[in-house]
């Protein structure tokens, strides 16, 4: 569905991803693991069109997506979940949700596809007229995932989305992630907490100092000794 | 006597707060701040007087082919002027300084243009004078007509931002224009919608002050300021705020023009105006949009 060629990011001289290449098949869910710094959200920025790359192709459903604008990627139907969320805080939540449906390919069906944000996620059911900003990290992550399910997306792309969350708030994210997941959604996931991201996974990157250092299927990724030491933590032995 | 100020002063109020709307939008949408707009509903205006004694046009009839026009030219202006302005910001705070610049060059342009077309003398109309009863108040017909075009306009335009999924974008691309693209939203086009928008409320109310007012080719300046006094007042970006202000200074003003003298009313707007902004500079309605 995605494939990634030679991509190269650069902010000034600053050459952030050099020469990545990937692929994400349809119905695939794609874990990137790495470092701070390591480029990720670099990666993830090209593909949904907040940055602009150096050199390199993206192509999504066989055609070229590179110089198209960030809006229009929306309606190609690649929705981008950024770091930081991107949620409008000053709006209600139902406002951001709707706002999410606001594509054109999203605009029928929008009141089902809130119903089923609602029971994706029921706290936000319960606080649909509260001020977004106002809600506790975990839940505007959650606004801003189901805002990115508004649009009808056939790609979501999430950086980071347990990324200053309690260990109970993630495990609450990620257990929607499951749920998502089983829809037959494709993927394509940044995380710092790999566990739980290859435990969902088919398929991982790696990436360090801005190059794809490794990738393979999540379960082989998930056993391999140096993964194990610079994501998971602890020895080989522990991890079991 | 207090009915008197109390009606005079909403039906003067009701054009400022639509003068104030056409800023507020333009800055709170497209981040411009337009030094320029005065101008806008001064050529409005002068359109109106022109169609009028030129071809008998009545400013009632003219009026939705004078905010048509003006939308055009807002959107023009935009694509024109703006663009290259906007494309260097990089979304950034730089927009606004240039902006600045870049309108008050624009200022003395449209001041020369209108100079040399009509002239610097005073112009008014005399239209639609009778005067109508209202509560045991005789008021011209042309002010109740000019507000009631100022209500209309106004109210259509909160319900519209306020309950439609247009209105949502606009007020998506004020609160985070970063945000926007994530859910689709054309940022840039919003944007320039939103800045054509300002120009068409700003000649619907130039045409409406024609209506009723005497004005010169160079007092393009002073609606500009009562505008940008209002906006600040209501909150910048705040829309219910900017009319709430906009009927309160209408009120204020006719108040100290019959009550204490009328050469002192545009120094009562500016002392309301430092008031504000010494003790209230979020606005007197707090800060949502
Ligand atoms: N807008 C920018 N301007 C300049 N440098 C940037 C910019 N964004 C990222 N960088 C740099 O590019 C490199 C890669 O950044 P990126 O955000 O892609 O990393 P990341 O893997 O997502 O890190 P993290 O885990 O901390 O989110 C870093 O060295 C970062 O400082
Ligand atoms: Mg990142």
């Amino acid at each position: 569905m995605l494939e990634i060629r030679g991509l190269t990011v650069a902010y000034g001289k600053h050459v952030a991803l050099e020469d990545a290449s990937l692929d994400v098949e349809q119905g695939r869910m794609v874990a990137i693991l790495g470092a701070n710094g390591a480029g990720k959200s670099s990666l993830l920025g090209a593909i949904g069109g907040r940055v602009v790359p150096v050199s390199g192709s993206i192509r999504y459903r066989g055609r070229p997506l590179l110089g198209m604008a960030q809006h229009r990627l929306v309606e190609e139907g690649i929705a981008l979940v950024p770091e930081g969320r991107g949620i409008f805080p000053a709006l209600r939540v139902e406002e951001n949700l709707r706002l999410g449906a606001f594509p054109a390919r999203a605009r029928q069906c929008a009141a089902e596809r809130m119903e089923e944000v609602f029971a994706l996620f029921p706290k936000l059911a319960e606080r649909r007229r509260q001020i977004a900003g106002t809600m506790s990290g975990g839940e505007q992550q959650m606004v801003a995932i189901g805002r990115a399910l508004m649009s009808k997306p056939d790609l979501l792309l999430l950086d980071e989305p347990s990324l200053g969350l309690a260990p109970i708030v993630t495990r609450e994210v990620f257990a929607a992630l499951a749920r998502i997941r089983a829809t037959g959604l494709t993927i394509l996931i940044v995380e710092q907490n790999a566990r739980a991201t290859l435990e969902l996974a088919d398929h991982a990157y790696l990436v360090a100092a801005g190059r794809i250092a490794g990738s393979g299927p999540a379960e082989r990724i998930k056993s391999d000794p140096a993964v194990i030491r610079a994501f998971l933590g602890g020895s080989p032995a522990a991890a079991e | 006597m207090l009915t008197t100020t109390l009606i005079l002063g909403l039906v003067l109020g009701g054009t400022y707060a639509l003068l104030a709307l056409g800023l507020t939008l333009q800055y709170g949408i497209a981040r411009i701040m337009n030094l320029a707009y005065g101008e806008f509903a001064l050529a409005a205006a002068f359109l109106a007087v022109a169609l009028f004694q030129g071809i008998g046009l009545s400013p009632l009839l003219s009026l939705p082919g004078i905010a048509a026009a003006g939308y055009g030219a807002g959107w023009l202006l935009y694509q024109v002027m703006m663009r290259p302005l906007v494309a260097r910001s990089g979304g950034g705070g730089r927009l606004e300084t240039d902006s600045i610049l870049a309108t008050f060059g624009l200022l003395f342009l449209l001041q020369g243009g209108l100079l040399l077309a009509f002239g610097a003398d005073f112009t008014s109309i005399s239209h639609l004078e009778r005067g109508v009863d209202v509560f045991g108040v005789p008021v011209a017909a042309n002010r109740l007509i000019a507000f009631a075009i100022c209500v209309l306009a106004g109210g259509a335009l909160v319900a519209a931002l306020r309950f439609t999924r247009w209105g949502l974008a606009m007020r998506a691309v004020a609160l985070a224009p970063g945000s926007a693209p994530l859910v689709g939203i054309d940022v840039n086009r919003v944007a320039r919608q939103g800045f054509a928008l300002g120009a068409a409320l700003a000649a619907t109310a130039g045409a409406s002050i024609s209506m009723y007012q005497t004005f010169s080719a160079t007092g393009g300046v002073v609606f500009t300021m009562k505008a940008l006094v209002i906006v600040i007042m209501g909150g910048v970006g705040n829309v219910p705020g900017a009319l709430a202000a906009g009927f309160a200074l209408g009120l204020i003003e006719t108040f100290v023009a019959t009550a204490i003298d009328p050469g002192l009313t545009l120094a009562a707007t500016f002392a309301l105006f430092l008031g504000v902004l010494l003790w209230r500079p979020q606005g007197l309605f707090g800060a949502r949009t």
